[in-house]
């Protein structure tokens, strides 16, 4: 019972810290978009919109979670993110854009090693034809 | 009876069937008179198997046997007597009128007067009622049948004769033969025709030719385009559903009156639209969705036909009919102007189903506007169409709607039911893009119960406390239960047996 407590409070203020957190980040976004706007913006509405988020959080992840099972996978993959943001259009695109750089930075990343190993490979053989 | 015992220098037909019958003799009772052929028959035999063995057969040769033949006929007479009906009879018969010529060697020669006696004697002996087989090739006869018929039909096959000697030369006339042996017969029972050993191509009854198969492939645009015919009974031009769905931006048509059975041919224009694509999610999609409809819009409602189905991806029009058709074409536009901006706004996305489900949508709904448009502009003859001639891919939603007056308890303006049936439109046209969308996503084609079961979750209605069975077993009838719960009726049994 005790340690059921005990994990249940340490969740609970792990959880508190997230919120405490997302709050934070939201409060800084809000500060950003008055200083841009020139409106003020209201404590009531950050924390609002901070609950908001966190629990937003939580469904996607849920959905992220039952799209991934539903595709008979065990990991989360680009894919079930792209299908989960497919309500919004442009966060979909900004999605898919992201994702095409991150293939693009894989690929290059790619290249550069295999050119690093044999340049290694053709250093190390130089000095040794050469010795 | 005549026992015609031919030489036979080919392997025809002929000479195996003397062969079944010189080793059928053996075994009869009428031994004693065949034994005494057997020894010339055996001797005869051998030459004519030493024949059957060479391929090559001229003329000579078979003039040649001519001349034992004769001695093989008067042996063959002595067994004349068994005069019954038998197999053994049949087949001399056979070979009494077997073309001596093989199929190996077209041009054999004739001798009309022996081929005419020979056809006579065949004739006569089938005349009691059996199987009577004429052939256009008939050998040189020796001896004469007992029993000749009247001199006038000698003439007759004399002159069948002389016709035969004509088709080897000629083809054409190679159908005329067995036409007149025919006609000419004595029995009028079943006439086979040897036609093949001589001349291949020819000597065919007409009627009896078989025609090629002519099978044309069907057309499934013509095929949908007649359904469409009959059912609108009035010919719609000849641009396909193609043009249509080109045209629809510039067509902004009301809804108009069209016979109830247009969801049927509505349907099947989408679906003749969607084929290259992947098409079973359309139609599957609104199965679920009319299915889902069923858990989703409330309790106690009563399932519906499937024609609802097709209303999931209607226009939202007018249902309610006295209203003026301006106000109907009013909202018929705006709806199609809401339904394309919503279409387009889901062209970004990047499923692979999509082209098909908007290819579909789009057919769908371009095609029920479109055809009011030229159905109404002649005076079509309803068939069996509803009272209120209404657009059925409303009638669905209009459904709905009054559903909804009904359990509002209230009195509800005519604008507020079309807003319902607006809202209610978008809503099942987002349900079945999310359906397909998850269906893509798992690999699949086909709209399952697992799609349906995430979006219900998705929704909030199936939860980790609340399962999908749960929500089946509280709202669906009984046999909706026992159809997606298959284990609940399966003759279980309960272990361990008390």
């Amino acid at each position: 019972m005790e340690e059921v407590e005990a994990e249940e409070q340490q969740g609970f203020s792990h959880q508190q810290r997230l919120k405490a957190a997302v709050h934070y980040t939201v409060g800084c976004l809000c500060n950003e978009v008055a200083s841009d706007k020139e409106i003020q913006f209201s404590k009531q509405t950050v924390a609002a919109i901070s609950e908001l988020t966190f629990r937003q959080c939580e469904m996607f992840a849920k959905d992220l979670e039952m799209f991934a099972r539903h595709a008979k996978r065990n990991t989360i993959s680009t894919d079930d993110v792209k299908l989960l943001a497919r309500r919004s259009n442009s966060l979909l695109k900004y999605i898919t854009e992201k994702n095409e750089e991150i293939a693009q930075l894989n690929l290059e990343r790619k290249a550069k090693k295999k050119k690093q190993a044999e340049d290694a490979n053709q250093s190390s053989r130089e000095p040794a034809g050469g010795e | 009876m005549a026992d015609r015992y031919r030489p036979d220098s080919e392997p025809t037909t002929r000479t195996l069937l003397q062969r079944v019958l010189d080793t059928a003799d053996l075994r009869t009772p009428r031994r004693r008179r065949s034994r005494r052929t057997l020894a010339q028959r055996t001797f005869l035999e051998s030459p004519a198997s030493k024949r059957l063995s060479s391929q090559t057969k001229t003329t000579t040769r078979r003039r040649s046997h001519g001349a034992r033949s004769v001695v093989r006929l008067a042996h063959v007479q002595a067994n004349g007597d068994l005069e019954e009906q038998t197999p053994r009879t049949l087949l001399k018969n056979i070979l009494l009128t077997a073309p001596e010529s093989s199929i190996v060697m077209p041009d054999s020669v004739m001798k009309p007067v022996e081929v005419s006696k020979v056809v006579q004697s065949s004739r006569q002996e089938s005349s009691q009622g059996s199987l009577e087989l004429q052939l256009p090739e008939l050998e040189p006869s020796l001896t004469l049948a007992p029993g000749l018929p009247a001199p006038g039909k000698r003439k007759q096959r004399l002159r069948l004769s002389v016709f035969q000697q004509e088709v080897n030369q000629g083809l054409t006339r190679s159908q005329e033969p067995p036409g007149n042996a025919d006609v000419s017969s004595l029995t009028s029972s079943l006439s086979l025709t040897f036609a093949t050993p001589l001349q291949p191509q020819s000597v065919k009854r007409p009627g009896l030719a078989r025609r090629p198969l002519t099978r044309r492939a069907v057309d499934i645009g013509a095929l949908l385009q007649g359904l469409r015919d009959n059912s609108l009974a009035s010919a719609p031009p000849g641009d396909s559903l193609r043009t249509r769905v080109v045209t629809l931006s510039a067509d902004i048509v009301l809804e108009d009156t069209q016979p109830f059975s247009q969801p049927l041919v509505g349907c099947s224009p989408s679906v003749h639209h969607s084929l290259p694509h992947p098409s079973h999610i359309g139609i599957e999609d609104t199965e679920r969705a009319v299915s889902h409809r069923r858990q989703s819009i409330g309790p106690g409602q009563q399932s519906h036909s499937d024609s609802t189905a097709f209303s999931i991806v209607s226009l939202p029009c007018s249902e309610l009919q006295p209203q003026p058709p301006e106000v109907t074409e009013a909202v018929g536009s705006q709806e199609v102007m809401e339904a394309r901006k919503s279409k387009e706004s889901s062209e970004d996305e990047d499923t692979s189903g999509r082209p098909g489900k908007r290819a579909k949508l789009m057919a769908v709904l371009s095609s029920e506007p479109l055809e009011s448009m030229p159905v109404r502009l002649p005076p079509r003859p309803r068939t069996a169409g509803p009272r209120h001639h209404q657009d059925p891919y409303k009638a669905g939603l209009s459904y709905y709607a009054k559903l909804f007056s009904f359990y509002a308890k209230m009195p509800m303006e005519k604008k507020a039911l079309e807003i319902v049936e607006k809202c209610l439109d978008k809503y099942f046209q987002h349900l079945c893009n999310d359906l397909e969308v998850f269906a893509d996503h798992a690999g699949r084609k086909t709209v399952k119960v697992e799609d349906l079961e995430l979006l219900m979750r998705r929704q909030g209605l199936v939860t980790d406390q609340i399962s999908l069975h749960v929500l089946v077993e509280r709202h669906l009838p009984l046999e909706y239960r026992q159809l997606l719960i298959p284990c609940a009726f399966t003759g279980n049994s309960v272990f361990p047996t008390q």
